[in-house]
């Protein structure tokens, strides 16, 4: 019996002492965590837009979607965040678009666990460059294995075809949202 | 076997006569699966020393508190505790590491070189030496994670920490990044290993052999 | 239909041994024999689905309305040691022939990373709970069918003249290596 109530105490207040010690780290770091998120999605929307000087958060059915404006504060065009199921695991995307959402301005990865060697290759500049002013309508596609004929056309990278049409089904999905959503004259 | 008793010994016995990797093959999972690059490889042995440190030295001063039957949940739980510690230091510190490694480092928790240490160390010495020991065996760790992943960012990339080692142009092995790549890169590792430990004791014999003949 | 491709690619695409690097020490401990690696493989695949359903249960009844997301880590190992543990002696009590098989394995699962891998995919990857269920069962055979395949090529092997210092481990991983390699002929089947 005896050993039975030390068991319990021992393990309990250990249970106790870390929940204490987690919380106090986690209240620490939360904070901290978030600006670095909000920085790095700053910097990004700015290297998506690279003709924006300023924007401005738009909250609308839970998206994480930005307007951007130029130095004349004439609005350019719209700023997304958006992430879905990749190959490995999530794909969480940035992308700019023009003020009538047709056309892309570019396109970065923000956060991917891919392949590394092939998956991974969808945030280096080759496959990246291909969605600067790629258009929107009626959506994007993909071919594989040849160059693109269309102007909403990217080509898949070799040995990552998966994880190069995530990319672009992620992207469609995003930018439908946006489209629905104008449609309805609420941005 | 007089060197055992040492100080020193219980911390250079993790470097190589009792490597946690090469020798004991323990914490194979985060081995293998971050040594894509040294980078990865360094971080990933820093953060676990980290927990490997704290956890043997804080389990060590309360293992005369513990219980037998609840020793190993107890253990789990200080463990785990030091695990979510340095995955919320690094991501508010170092969020781009963090990004690399980050599935990996709840991982540690089950990884059994912390665990086994505890169980079979740091329950039955005293808490300076089973710092020594513990910064020991995340040193062999750390030499170990430094030696795969350098093969395999060399051959598969042709760098080593991002530095152009190979000429341009050398063909890049494409599968020493995939999983069959880790695999047979650690089992040659392993051989290796294994002959160079059976090269030295085959010479120690002959040492005792002849000592015997010229006696 | 979205169930049995989680499943599916559980199982071949992304095996927890083979791509996730989950689970490796019972890989290369207990598949000397087949009979034990059988034995093991059942034991993994009961506790894994066991485990997701009550770290789902756990992650979103306990941790998410009370924003205790921090204790994630502590609180999954903690389900899965008392788990194995309930697993354990409940197998014991009901039946004696099946605790003989995989009794032994118990304990060894506390440590398996492949367990804890799981419950913290299904939270990463954002599950619903048939999901998870689904890709637990799924991981389970995938491992067993990983570790079933490796003890039959070591009992073959045993009749090889095998190098000295590449007898043990080294050749193990080499062969996991190959397995690795040829279950990359099932990428890009699936897409999920």
């Amino acid at each position: 019996m005896k050993t039975i109530i030390q068991m319990v105490v021992v393990l309990t207040v250990i249970s106790i002492i870390s929940a204490i010690a987690l919380s106090e780290i986690s209240s620490w770091a939360n904070p901290k965590i978030a600006q670095n998120r909000a920085k790095e999605t700053e910097k990004a929307i700015f290297r998506v837009q690279p003709k924006a000087k300023s924007y401005k958060k738009i909250n609308q059915s839970g998206l994480e979607l930005f307007q951007v404006f130029d130095e004349n504060n004439k609005p350019l065009g719209y700023v997304l965040t958006y992430e879905g199921n990749g190959f490995q695991g999530k794909i969480r995307l940035i992308v700019g678009l023009n003020d009538s959402l047709n056309v892309i301005s570019r396109v970065e990865i923000l956060e991917q666990v891919e392949t590394p060697g092939l998956g991974n290759k969808i945030t280096e500049e080759p496959f990246l460059k291909q969605f600067e002013n790629l258009l929107t309508i009626p959506e994007i596609e993909w071919v594989k294995g040849s160059k693109p004929t269309k102007p909403n056309q990217i080509q898949t990278i070799t040995a990552a075809t998966i994880s190069s049409k995530s990319v672009v089904q992620i992207l469609n999905e995003g930018i439908s949202k946006l489209k629905d959503l104008k449609q309805k004259g609420l941005l | 076997m007089a060197k055992v008793n040492k100080l020193s010994y219980e911390f250079l016995k993790g470097l190589w006569d009792q490597n946690p990797i090469l020798k004991q093959i323990l914490g194979m999972c985060p081995t293998l699966a971050v040594t894509v690059s040294v980078i990865n490889g360094i971080a990933m042995a820093l953060a676990t020393t980290f927990v490997l440190v704290f956890s043997s030295f804080l389990i060590s001063i309360i293992r005369k508190l513990i219980p037998n039957q609840v020793r190993i949940a107890s253990f789990i739980v200080v463990i785990a505790t030091f695990v979510t510690v340095v995955d919320y230091v690094m991501r508010a510190l170092f969020p781009e590491m963090s990004k690399l490694l980050g599935p990996f480092i709840p991982l540690i928790v089950v990884n059994c070189i912390i665990l086994g240490r505890a169980e079979g160390f740091a329950s039955k010495n005293n808490p300076f030496r089973s710092l020594l020991d513990a910064l020991g065996m995340g040193t062999g760790f750390l030499i170990s994670l430094l030696v795969l992943s350098s093969i395999r960012e060399l051959l598969s990339s042709g760098t080593i920490l991002g530095f152009q080692i190979l000429p341009k142009g050398t063909p890049q092995l494409l599968v020493m990044i995939l999983p069959a790549g880790a695999f047979i890169t650690l089992g040659l590792l392993f051989g290796a290993a294994n002959l160079y430990t059976l090269v030295r004791e085959r010479k120690e014999k002959e040492v005792i052999i002849t000592k015997y003949i010229n006696t | 239909m979205k169930l049995i491709l989680i499943f599916l690619s559980s199982v071949l695409i992304n095996n927890f041994v083979l791509s996730y690097f989950l689970g490796i020490c019972p890989f290369i401990g207990v598949s000397n024999k087949i009979s034990s690696a059988f034995s093991m493989g059942m034991a993994v695949t009961f506790v894994m689905t066991i485990t997701s359903i009550v770290t789902w249960l756990v992650n979103h009844y306990i941790l998410i309305p009370f924003h205790l997301e921090f204790l994630q880590t502590v609180s999954f190992i903690l389900v899965i040691a008392s788990l194995v543990q309930f697993v354990e002696m409940f197998i014991k009590k009901v039946s004696q022939p099946l605790y003989r098989a995989l009794g032994i394995y118990l304990p060894l699962i506390t440590t398996n990373c492949a367990i804890m891998g799981l419950a913290l995919l299904i939270s990463m990857k954002n599950y619903s709970f048939l999901e998870g269920i689904f890709f637990g069962l799924g991981g389970g055979i995938g491992f067993s069918i990983a570790l079933i395949l490796m003890a039959s090529i070591r009992e073959e092997l045993d009749l090889a003249d095998v190098p000295k210092p590449m007898q043990g481990a080294p050749i193990t991983l080499i062969i996991a290596g190959c397995l690795a390699l040829a279950f990359m002929g099932f990428a890009g089947m699936i897409n999920v």
